[in-house]
């Protein structure tokens, strides 16, 4: 395969919600966009959550539609599985210098059937399902991964040569090597998203080694038609839990973590999962163990109290420490801060509500300068809410700083009409310079 | 053989180049293989008949719950095991009749 150097108006780099928002608003402008993922399929966080807050609709059915406008977009060229290497200022845009990954499979002739897959002996955790559920070493990422083109993983081969004898279309390719290629841009669009919180920051809740605490992806996957299990089962051993909590704050509001800020979407998505719950398990005890509860959207109120009336039970007070039982259940020992006591009670499992970093090194090559928060900076939000520190370049979504899919969309779209005005001043100057 | 004509290496020579360069993980993912058939084949072994939860299942083979899990939602996925019922609390999982492993 050759990448050809390319010039675009715009380089969106990220593919989650808000990278694909972005470069379809500019895109539908008439604009030439690249955008650009790591990973071998865009789609983000958002593609791999259950249902969404506060409407409760399909996750998978508002982005895969997404997914696919942006693959079949005339103007937008669709870059997986590539690293941003570096950036530079150049001819009054920028140049970026970028490597192909190898998949080790041709993506030109890859048909996404997965006889390799299923050929293929070796099992391996799949970070989709947050590492509870498998794929093989050759994969298509997710059923509804786009593209829908497989990966191999060389960390794991053994060169059995099966994906390639039982690929009908010739795609497998163990001759691909990292391949680099550059990108001139005028604009650049960071959409870079955000990581959680690590489920073993807190020594506390078990510093990560309690099976049947998990982190909140996982409980997206199992409230997924998708996931690992078929169904909401603990991890430790398969039981489908009666009794499910969470913990509010677990990674947010938190100064022994370095963590200050709140990150905005727990409380809602740990009142969504609630409610799914109550829907998959009728029977099941939920309780939320929260310092406040923040339902700061339109209509989030509501639906708070629609959880409440569904029979979640909200209980004020601070989780001082989570240890298990013989029986592998998670005993949770909490501060009831109105009452000034503390009582001890057991789970068959946990969530804690974690809360939203930067992704680590997403911000290397592009080098710009972070807020206190660690995420980019902002230098004029009331003025320029999308624009960072470096003219021609601009920020959205959760790569600004913790928000909700509502809010990533409202960046996104403000972030590619910052970036619109940008290019056409900038042809403007281009034409009467 | 290379490709003399347009400098294309050929199968074995790429093979043999990737063996090199990635021993070491070779050598790791092959006795991986080799401990996960061990698992499949006894977990497929033991619920060929009756379903078995998997607390039961773990209690036979000696290797813990949350491992037998894994490799249950693994086999699931590629239907070499399917749900069948539950028990108390836990789903019941069987060999599906006509897959090979
Ligand atoms: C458990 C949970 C449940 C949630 N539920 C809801 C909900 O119900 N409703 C709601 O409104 N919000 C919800 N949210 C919030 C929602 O997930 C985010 O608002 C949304 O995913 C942000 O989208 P994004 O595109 O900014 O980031 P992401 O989804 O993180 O996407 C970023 C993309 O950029 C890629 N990337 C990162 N670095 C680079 C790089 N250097 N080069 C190239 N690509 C890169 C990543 O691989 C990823 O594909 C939930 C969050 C969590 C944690
Ligand atoms: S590599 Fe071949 S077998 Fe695998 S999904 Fe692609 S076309 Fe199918
Ligand atoms: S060559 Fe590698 S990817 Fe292909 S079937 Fe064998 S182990 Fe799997």
């Amino acid at each position: 395969m050759s990448l050809d150097n390319l010039h675009v108006d715009a380089l969106v780099v990220g593919g989650g919600i808000a990278g694909m928002q972005s470069a379809l608003d500019l895109g539908d402008q008439g604009f030439q966009v690249a955008l650009v993922e790591c990973e071998p399929s865009i789609g983000g966080k958002m593609i791999t959550l259950s249902k969404v807050f506060p409407t409760l609709d399909c996750c998978s059915c508002i982005t895969t539609p997404k997914m696919s406008a942006v693959a079949h977009h005339p103007n937008i060229k669709l870059f997986t599985y590539c690293d941003v290497q570096s950036v530079q200022e150049a001819d009054g845009g920028y140049r970026v210098n970028l490597v192909q990954k190898p998949r080790y499979v041709d993506a030109s002739k890859c048909t996404g059937c997965r006889e390799c897959e299923y050929a293929c002996p070796i099992t391996v955790p799949s970070p989709f399902d947050r590492g509870l559920g498998a794929y093989r070493t050759i994969r298509v990422p997710f059923s509804t991964a786009v593209p829908q083109v497989a990966v191999l993983d060389m960390d794991y081969c053994i060169l059995c040569g099966k994906c390639e004898k039982v690929c009908a279309a010739k795609a497998v390719d163990f001759n691909q090597q990292p391949e680099p290629f550059e990108i001139q841009a005028s604009t650049l669009v960071v959409a870079s998203g955000f990581e959680l919180t690590p489920l073993g920051a807190k020594k506390e809740y078990g510093g990560g080694k309690l099976r049947n605490v998990i982190d909140p992806l996982m409980m997206e996957r199992f409230l997924a038609p998708t996931g690992p299990y078929g169904r909401v089962l603990r991890p430790g051993d398969g039981k489908e839990p009666t009794s499910i909590a969470y913990v509010q704050c677990a990674g947010s509001r938190d100064t022994t973590l370095g963590i200050e800020y709140c990150s905005r979407v727990c409380c809602m998505y740990a009142i969504k999962q609630a409610m799914l719950i109550s829907g998959a398990l009728p029977l099941a005890e939920i309780t939320i163990y929260y310092m406040d509860i923040r339902t700061f959207g339109k209509g989030y109120e509501q639906f708070y109290q629609n959880a409440q009336a569904m029979g979640v039970e909200f209980i004020r007070g601070k989780v001082a420490s989570i240890r298990e039982d013989d029986d592998q259940n998670p005993v949770v020992k909490v501060e009831l801060t109105e009452e000034g006591r503390t009582i001890e009670r057991t789970h068959d499992l946990v969530v804690l509500s974690l809360g939203m970093v930067p992704v680590p090194g997403s911000n290397t090559a592009l080098n710009l300068p972070l807020g206190s928060d660690k995420f980019i900076a902002i230098p004029a939000p009331n003025a320029s809410p999308c624009a960072t520190a470096h003219p021609g370049i601009f920020v959205t979504g959760a790569a600004m700083g913790p928000m909700d899919i509502v809010d990533s969309i409202v960046t996104a779209s403000s972030a590619a009409a910052a970036a619109s005005a940008y290019i056409r001043e900038h042809k403007k100057e281009a034409v009467y310079a | 053989m290379s490709d003399q004509k347009n400098g294309t290496p050929s199968r074995g020579e790429v093979l043999k180049r990737l063996r090199e360069a990635h021993g070491t993980t070779v050598e790791r993912s092959q006795a991986m293989m080799k401990e996960q058939k061990q698992m499949q084949n006894a977990i497929c072994q033991f619920i060929r008949e009756t379903p078995k939860t998997v607390p039961e299942i773990a209690a036979e083979i000696g290797r813990p719950t949350h491992e037998v899990l894994w490799f249950v939602a693994a086999l699931r996925k590629y239907g070499i095991v399917v749900e069948a019922g539950m028990c108390g609390d836990y789903p019941l999982y069987q060999r599906a009749k006509e897959v090979q492993v």
